[in-house]
């Protein structure tokens, strides 16, 4: 299994791909009000109706989601209770002064090897940072500081409601020997190769070793014409993350002359009304290939066009 | 607990692709799609008599979402039923299992596959942890394992030679009986002189991440017993989540794989001191010996003994350190705990009859899911 097409194998680099998601993210109230708080240098914790006090504060108990609280200020000194290093950074797990729980942190202006666990510890604030919890830049030892308690937060801040947070992610995807002479043929000679189906003669874009619907061997390789048939479309005419052309345009799922599948493209209209009466399933469509240099992608067909009469 | 009524499942065959560090000429369609057409080979079934399909990947590591959308043909699940666990392969598995135990279906598709080459393995731990607390301060599945390290090391005195021997066996093992693409087996010197990765783990010390597809065949006895050589019976099965942060967690304990252990040997009737072979996953080596001693295959700070010289045979394929095709491992781990029941021959082993497999997932392998086999 896993063979190469019958043809010629081409390895093409991996394509570059990156997701950025933007996400507002919603902390709740006692994550919110942590971090309303810790740009003052106040540090909140939870103390829920059994007694457990836990810092940085939590709406409910992470040992049995208990939701009944109150706010308590911690003491920013307590001990290490565990710690490593990845890269040249040193994290551990501290416990602060008065609480009955651990959290990750950074530990600074300290020398690897001589940590141990237990080690008194004390926060070290970052300047002109606000809601988020690197306003402590991290932990460091202090030996001999005395141990303080946790005590009730008295008035706190209006909680924070919205981080603002994006979440980017970088990929190196594979093609593979099908998609890899696909988009070789649209750079090199402007030609969509499928190959046919398992038990037929049209063929499936984009190509692939098994046929998804028999789940056998696909046939031989097939040049599709550029000219096709729409199956199914829809006139945007709103704005959206992720668009790569402005609206109004016409989404399109198009079955190229020789194909069984669908291609999702893009028709440029003019006109939302006029596109309404003409463009519309059964519609005859043309690709229009971008004039200059071909980078081997879908975006080498810059859009398609209804063929009149 | 009665079990009347309730079918018996078996894995009748499995198929795995070679893990590599980088199929960069494939595509996860193509590693799929070469698992579901080995996996039927020599049972006389065929897909068509497959009733579902369940499958197992990150939507964060393949880089789009509800990515086993696009997946569906190359699963051979072209109008059959199929649902997605975005779990290890292992949690599939269990859910494939209780469809046929309920009578629900008869014979069912178990398909893992990773490719993490593709993407930012830290990237996609860094994905799971708390985004206020605890993201910000770059904890992550490394942060973890070095922690988990740390503390073991200094409770049981454990050497970092040590772990760097276990280490390098579970190597020489992968390139044995794993199909684990190597180019040379490190020694344990090699692994001592890799870069620290989370002090005081090494870097080779991580479960190496790895692309790659594994199918599983899981029938009714009936079936089971016509197409497979050897059926190898799931006797019991169990799985446990532990709190999401790391820190709340029992220090030094894997508290929820003792629990899915447990659960696993209440319904098969034994426990771990009768297991023949036992394959499990691990994000580190330190990890790996925290799950033996979770298993009840050693007592506390005593997992090192067990590991290579112990009754049981552990990790015949190499386990998760060579090789750790995320979502996957779990189910790889089935698929050679059966295959070392099935084919004892292959590994040298004198007529095993029980075995565990065993699968983790989450940052500091906060969840485990545990196989009972038997034949």
């Amino acid at each position: 299994m896993h063979a190469a097409p019958d043809t010629y194998a081409i390895d093409l680099p991996a394509l570059h791909s990156e997701l950025a998601m933007p996400y507002t993210l919603t902390p709740g109230r006692a994550a919110g009000t942590f971090l309303a708080e810790i740009g003052k240098r106040r540090i909140i914790g939870s103390r829920f109706a059994s007694g457990l006090t836990i810092a940085p504060a939590e709406d409910f108990s992470p040992t049995d989601g208990e939701s009944d609280f109150e706010f308590v200020e911690v003491p920013a000194t307590g001990v290490l209770t565990a710690f490593t290093q990845v890269g040249g950074d040193i994290i551990g797990l501290i416990r602060l002064d008065g609480c009955d729980n651990d959290f990750p942190h950074h530990i600074v202006e300290a020398e690897f090897g001589k940590l141990a666990t237990g080690v008194r510890v004390e926060a070290v604030w970052a300047e002109g940072v606000e809601n988020s919890i690197l306003a402590i830049t991290g932990f460091r030892p202090a030996p001999g500081t005395p141990i303080g308690k946790a005590r009730p937060a008295g008035d706190t801040a209006a909680p924070v409601t919205v981080i603002l947070y994006t979440m980017k992610l970088h990929y190196e995807h594979a093609y593979g020997p099908y998609y890899a002479r696909l988009f070789d043929e649209i750079r090199t000679n402007r030609r969509i190769m499928g190959v046919r189906t398992s038990d037929g003669d049209t063929a499936l874009l984009p190509p692939r070793e098994i046929d998804d619907i028999t789940h056998r061997r696909t046939g031989t390789w097939k040049a599709c014409k550029d000219t096709g048939t729409i199956r199914a479309c829809s006139i945007i005419n709103m704005e959206f993350l992720g668009q790569t052309r402005p609206p109004p345009y016409v989404y399109a799922e198009i079955v190229l002359d020789g194909a069984s599948t669908r291609l999702i493209h893009m028709i440029t209209i003019d006109s939302v009304e006029a596109a309404k009466t003409r463009i519309k399933p059964g519609t005859r469509v043309r690709a229009i290939w971008r004039k200059g240099e071909r980078e081997g992608s879908l975006r080498d067909i810059e859009r398609f066009e209804v063929i009149d009469g | 607990m009665t079990t009347a009524g309730l079918n018996r499942v078996a894995v009748v065959a499995s198929a795995q692709t070679e893990l590599r560090p980088a199929w960069r000429n494939a595509q996860h369609i193509d590693l799929i799609s070469s698992v579901v057409a080995d996996v039927f080979k020599g049972t006389g079934l065929t897909l068509h008599d497959v009733d579902f399909v369940i499958d197992s990947g990150s939507d964060v590591l393949d880089g789009r979402s509800i990515s086993n959308c696009g997946f569906l043909g190359a699963l051979g699940a072209h109008h059959k039923e199929e649902s997605r666990v975005e779990e290890d392969g292992l949690w599939a598995a269990l859910y494939g299992v209780n469809k046929i135990r309920s009578g629900a279906s008869s014979v069912g598709l178990i398909v893992a596959y990773s490719k993490p080459s593709e993407s930012n393995v830290d990237a996609y731990w860094s994905s799971m942890v708390e985004p206020f607390y605890q993201r910000p301060v770059s904890f992550g599945q490394r942060a973890a394992s070095g922690i988990q390290a740390q503390r073991y090391c200094a409770e049981h005195g454990t050497t970092l030679r040590a772990l760097a021997e276990l280490t390098a066996s579970r190597w020489r093992a992968a390139v044995e009986h794993g199909t684990v693409a190597i180019d040379s087996v490190p020694s344990a010197d090699t692994v001592l002189a890799s870069p620290d990765a989370a002090v005081p783990l090494k870097e080779m010390m991580l479960a190496r991440p790895v692309d790659g597809a594994v199918a599983v065949l899981l029938a009714r006895e009936d079936i089971a017993r016509r197409a497979a050589r050897t059926p190898v019976w799931v006797t019991g099965m169990g799985t446990s989540l532990d709190a999401h942060s790391f820190a709340a967690r029992t220090p030094g304990r894997l508290s929820s794989c003792e629990m899915a252990a447990k659960m696993a040997f209440r319904k098969a009737g034994w426990s771990a001191d009768s297991a023949d072979v036992a394959e499990v996953s691990a994000a580190s080596v330190v990890g790996e010996l925290m799950v033996l001693e979770s298993l009840g295959l050693a007592g506390p700070g005593r997992g090192l003994a067990a590991a290579t010289g112990g009754r049981t045979r552990v990790n015949a394929s190499g386990g998760a350190l060579p090789a750790d095709p995320i979502m996957a491992t779990g189910l790889v781990r089935l698929a050679h705990a059966a295959r070392q029941l099935a084919l004892p021959e292959l590994y040298g082993l004198d007529r095993p009859t029980r075995a565990i497999a065993h699968g983790t997932g989450g940052v500091g392998m906060q969840n485990h899911c545990v196989f009972t086999l038997g034949i």
